[in-house]
């Protein structure tokens, strides 16, 4: 056994108990234990904050912290420090619960002695290293599947290619004339090369997913775009089913706060679903609207006249891998994870996915974004105690590529790495670093709003145009950057004026000065 | 019609036969080398118009065959389209600053593929919204 000073905490109010405690570890001939003793659990917590503890040993009837609230008190400040607690002989029940709070193990006061004390201890020790230890291994394992799983699809990637690239060639005619049979076989080999390749794309997405690399950039955005696109891309293929599939969207459809391109993935995934599972001659509908039970959500609706979803799976079909059983053979095409990534991806952005449905009559699948509120984002800074000389200031950082920008990932990856940093070089509850304001095509613009005076702008410029400067990533990708402040005309508050219409005229404000800075600098709003 | 000569670099002889079948059915003349070293000779003695660039090559690999092109006054003017089964996170960004045109990820789109390759070389082209990869704003 490794004979290396235990040091042991003890926590015990009773001068009697703690005394027998001690007698007992010294009974035990263990010179290799220390004992650090004190009666109340502030000085106990304090002394744990310092480090240096192997093993607690903690009453659970102390003064300062009566149950178990001193055991997840102690757990929550050193989670890693093993706990054994100490409990009255009618308290068997206590000592469970202390178990599933994370104890290692209870002792009953009369029932201890030296050698019985002092295994405990050590066990605790050692299970609480176990522990640790299968969690790292758990961790590891996950971290390995995930890397297999990408190192595994790019693999595929390479033969998948030279499939496509024959049957494409012969298809084309490319390698001499072909039947009307040879032909369709082989337009049908093409289409199921697309398919793999698609479940290569989900596969890869979902280990994105699992190891929290999913990138989503929010912005102010029209729900409009998403979905016009969508349709007019599987209008081809429902037609061709004889499907009517449309859309309704209101002309003054407020702003959404998403991320563009996630929301398209998610409509893509609904509506070729939907497509996959119309009966020919169907119907599939999508609306959009302001969704009834929260008005800061926009809800989407799309609604099929398909095979339908039985109740008792509606809820099972959003999971990893879920396959209905009775989908037909179209249905059992696929991985099993479109629904779960649209889950994923409409979660991360602030919204809910659902589904309602009656079995042979159609689904109707809703996904719920927050809408883009400039007061919103805005009033946490207000709430704030504002001095009288304060004003509210825009600070504009101008991004602009000498050389012209490489590629539009180099751009968006830049103009990441610039939001983080914006948002680090600010003072949360005081500043708030706004989403992308406009397209950006020339330069990209970051802007931040403060209530602040002056001076303070002044500071804030200054540390960020240091900060900006300092970051080797833009410096190295040839990025020049313009910082700038300057004040919204005074918007005043008069004396019963609610904090919210307050924060709306502000917003407007804001946006209207941001407006007046892009159409200087030519973006288009 | 184009006869501009395009040099294939990929290790992998199917894709070689492949791109060729295609390549020469749109007029172009295809000339091939299955590794780094080989690329770099080839290019300097027939100094292609293009050069379509796997990445994970034998004899130095694609990064490294771009450097010793940007060395070279007259190989660095050539333009590079890089065509691999990398994942494109990891590897897009690096391929263009490296001085490529565009990163394409295998399987590519036929239209897409020669879509790139017209617009780096500076061809006519006719479908320009199959380009965005080239990544010129």
């Amino acid at each position: 056994m490794n004979e290396k000073t235990v040091r042991v905490l003890l926590v015990e109010d009773n001068p009697g108990d703690a005394r027998l405690m001690r007698i007992f570890l010294a009974e035990a001939g263990s010179s290799a234990m220390e004992l650090k003793h004190f009666a109340c659990m502030s000085d106990a917590v304090n002394h744990l904050q310092r480090g240096g503890v192997d093993v607690v040993l903690l009453d659970l009837g102390l003064p300062d912290a009566q149950g178990l609230g001193g055991l997840r008190q102690m757990h929550s400040i050193a989670p890693g420090v093993p706990l054994v607690v100490l409990t009255g002989l009618d308290d068997e029940t206590t000592a469970a619960q202390a178990l599933q709070e994370g104890a290692q193990d209870y002792l009953i006061k009369g029932q201890i002695e030296s050698h019985g004390l002092l295994r405990a201890l050590r066990y605790a020790m050692e299970r609480q290293r176990m522990q640790v230890e299968t969690e790292q291994i758990r961790k590891q394992q996950l971290q390995l599947k995930d890397e297999f799983l990408s190192h595994v699809s790019h693999e595929l990637r390479s033969p998948l290619s030279a499939i496509y690239q024959f049957v494409s060639i012969l298809v084309d005619g490319l390698a001499g004339e072909l039947r009307p049979e040879q032909s369709e076989y082989l337009r049908i080999t093409l289409r199921n090369v697309r398919q793999l390749e698609s479940m290569i794309a989900d596969l890869l997405e979902v280990t994105r997913i699992q190891a929290g690399k999913l990138n989503i950039e929010p912005q102010g955005a029209s729900l409009r775009d998403a979905i016009t696109d969508t349709v007019s891309m599987f209008e081809g293929s429902a037609a061709a089913k004889g499907i009517t599939l449309s859309a309704n969207i209101p002309a003054d459809l407020p702003l959404a706060y998403v991320d563009p391109s996630r929301v398209r993935q998610v409509l893509i995934n609904l509506v070729s679903n939907a497509v996959k599972f119309t009966a020919k001659g169907g119907e599939i509908k999508l609306q959009t609207r302001i969704f009834e039970e929260d008005p800061g959500l926009l809800v989407v609706e799309i609604a099929d006249s398909g095979c339908g979803i039985k109740p008792e799976v509606s809820k099972l079909i959003f999971e990893r891998l879920y396959q209905a059983s009775d989908a037909g053979e179209e249905g059992r095409k696929g991985l099993g994870l479109g629904l779960y990534i649209s889950k994923e991806l409409v979660a991360r952005q602030g919204g809910n996915i659902w589904v309602t449905s009656e079995p042979q009559k159609g689904s109707n699948f809703f996904f719920t974004v927050p809408i883009f509120s400039l007061a919103s984002l805005i009033s946490p800074i207000l709430t704030n105690e504002v001095k009288l000389e304060d004003a509210i200031a825009v600070l504009v950082v101008e991004m602009d590529s000498q050389d012209g920008w490489l590629s539009p990932d180099l751009r968006i990856e830049m103009s990441n790495v610039a939001r983080t940093l914006l948002q680090r070089c600010l003072l949360p509850d005081l500043d708030v670093v706004l989403p992308k304001m406009g397209p950006g095509d020339a330069q990209e613009l970051f802007f931040a709003v403060a209530c602040t005076n002056k001076h303070g702008a002044e500071v804030m410029s200054k540390r960020v145009r240091e900060q900006f400067r300092r970051c080797e990533r833009l410096q190295q990708a040839g990025l020049t950057f313009t910082v700038s402040y300057s004040f919204l005309p005074p918007i005043s508050r008069s004396v019963n004026e609610p904090m919210g219409e307050y924060a709306e005229n502000v917003a407007a404000g804001v946006q209207e000065h941001i407006n007046t800075m892009m159409i200087a600098r030519n973006v288009p709003t | 019609m184009s006869n501009k000569t395009i040099l294939i670099v990929d290790d992998d002889p199917d894709v070689r036969l492949g791109l060729n079948i295609r390549l020469k059915a749109n007029h172009y003349n295809v000339i091939f080398a299955a590794d780094g070293m080989a690329s770099l000779a080839e290019a300097r003695k027939h100094m292609p118009d293009l050069i379509i660039l796997d990445l994970g090559l034998p004899a130095g690999d694609g990064f490294s065959v771009m450097e010793r092109l940007k060395a070279n006054d007259t190989l660095a003017l050539i333009p590079v389209i890089v065509m691999s089964a990398r994942d494109p996170s990891a590897n897009r960004e690096r391929a263009l600053k490296a001085g490529a045109k565009a990163f394409l990820q295998k399987p590519v789109d036929n239209a897409k593929l020669l879509a790139v390759i017209r617009k780096a070389l500076g061809e006519k082209d006719l479908t320009p919204h199959l380009v965005h990869d080239l990544g010129e704003v």
